[in-house]
Order: structure tokens, then sequence, then C-alpha cells
């Protein structure tokens, strides 16, 4: 695999972990990983947003727990510290999507100096995720 | 396992996916070919992720051994 598309919606702790990981490991491996960053989830590129993410749902009262589970995983704990290990891969692009963008407060101003910038959704599917050779969704 | 020159050993221990595998990357990047690096872990996912991953990368899966929890590969870099 030379190339893999993310997108990633949820914005809960817990399950933003798992679409980090597997970047981080596919990255590891020398794979150039794009991600976009819709709905809530755009939220995880910008500092104050990272740094607020928490389990929601039915394991909220769990928070603290798999936090230290996390850290006993040898991951970083918190979002922005994974986000910026990424990055430190060199293989790993980060991208906001507009419309999310919009909504959701994320602009040029708070988005984490890693990311690539806010762009079009139809942007990314036709020039990142449509020629990958793997594409996910979470 | 005599036979085996180790380079270097890469304890991941306590470490569970994705870290065993992107430490495993990190250091065999700083080896050169013929080195061996031995890679201890505890998290069970290893037993598929390090034989597929020397597939995939040319890098040698010389011998592997389970004691208890605790695996050990010895990976020769391509």
């Amino acid at each position: 695999m030379k190339s893999m598309a993310i997108v990633v919606r949820d914005d809960s702790y817990d399950k933003i972990l798992t679409p980090l990981a597997f970047a981080y490991l596919q990255a590891a491996e020398g794979v150039e990983v794009n991600m976009l960053f819709v709905n809530w989830a755009v939220r995880a590129l910008t500092a104050a947003g990272a740094g607020a993410m928490k389990i929601q749902g039915d394991h909220a009262d769990q928070d603290a727990w798999v936090r230290e589970q996390v850290a006993k995983a040898g991951l970083p704990v918190e979002i922005y510290d994974i986000i910026k290990a990424l990055k430190a891969t060199g293989k790993v692009n980060l991208y906001a999507c507009s419309l999310a963008a919009a909504i959701f407060d994320v602009n040029e101003e708070n988005l984490i100096p890693e990311a690539e910038g806010i762009i079009g959704a139809s942007w990314f599917l036709n020039e990142k995720a449509a020629p990958a050779d793997h594409y996910q969704y979470f | 396992m005599n036979a085996i020159k180790i380079t270097r050993t890469l304890d991941t221990s306590g470490k569970c996916c994705p870290m065993p595998m992107i430490e495993t990357n990190m250091a065999i990047k700083a080896l050169v070919s013929g080195d061996v690096l031995e890679i201890i872990a505890t998290d069970p996912g290893t037993r598929n992720d390090i034989p597929s991953w020397c597939r995939r990368t040319g890098n040698t899966l010389l011998d592997s051994r389970e004691d208890g929890k605790v695996y050990r590969y010895y990976v020769s870099k391509n």
C-alpha cells in the first residue's frame, strides 16, 4: 500500500483513537495518509477542540480509566499529542472539511499548525480518496 | 538462538497496538542491512503483525519464540 485516505466524523475521545492509530501505523510504514475531518471531528484540528475531547454516551463515566489504558498502551494520552506524533512521521496530511469548519467554528486562526488547511470535500474525495489504495471512514 | 547475533533489542513490553509496530518500524530504520533486531512484546497482536510486516517490507523473520505471554522476534534487516 502506498496511500490511504481516512474520513473522520466521530469526535469522542475513544472513537477518534482508532483512525489516529491506524494512520500512525501506516505512516510508520511509509504509507502516505490523508485524513479529512468532517462534522464535529473537525474540532480535533483546533487546540481547544482536541483538548476538550471526552468519551461520550454510555461510556462517559469511564473517561479517566480509558486514558489510563491508553497511557499503558504507550500512546500519547492527549489527542493533540497524537496528532503531533502523526505529523512527525512526515507521512500524514490533515485536512479540515470546509463545510464542517463553517458549521463548527473552525477557521484559519484557530486551526492547529499541523493541519494542512481548510479544503473542499470535492477536492479531497477526488484528489486524495479516489486515487488512494485504501479508504476508510470513521 | 546462539547462532543469531543480535544487533539491537527493542522491548515493547506492556505496550499495545499501534506502538509495537510503530517502534519496530523506527528501530529497523536505524539499522543497516544484515543487522538483527530482537523485538520483545507482550501484545498478542504482534504474533500476526510482525510476520506480516516482514513479508511486506522484505525483512526476514529469522525466528520467533513465545514464553508465556512474552513474545520474542528476531528480524534481519533487508
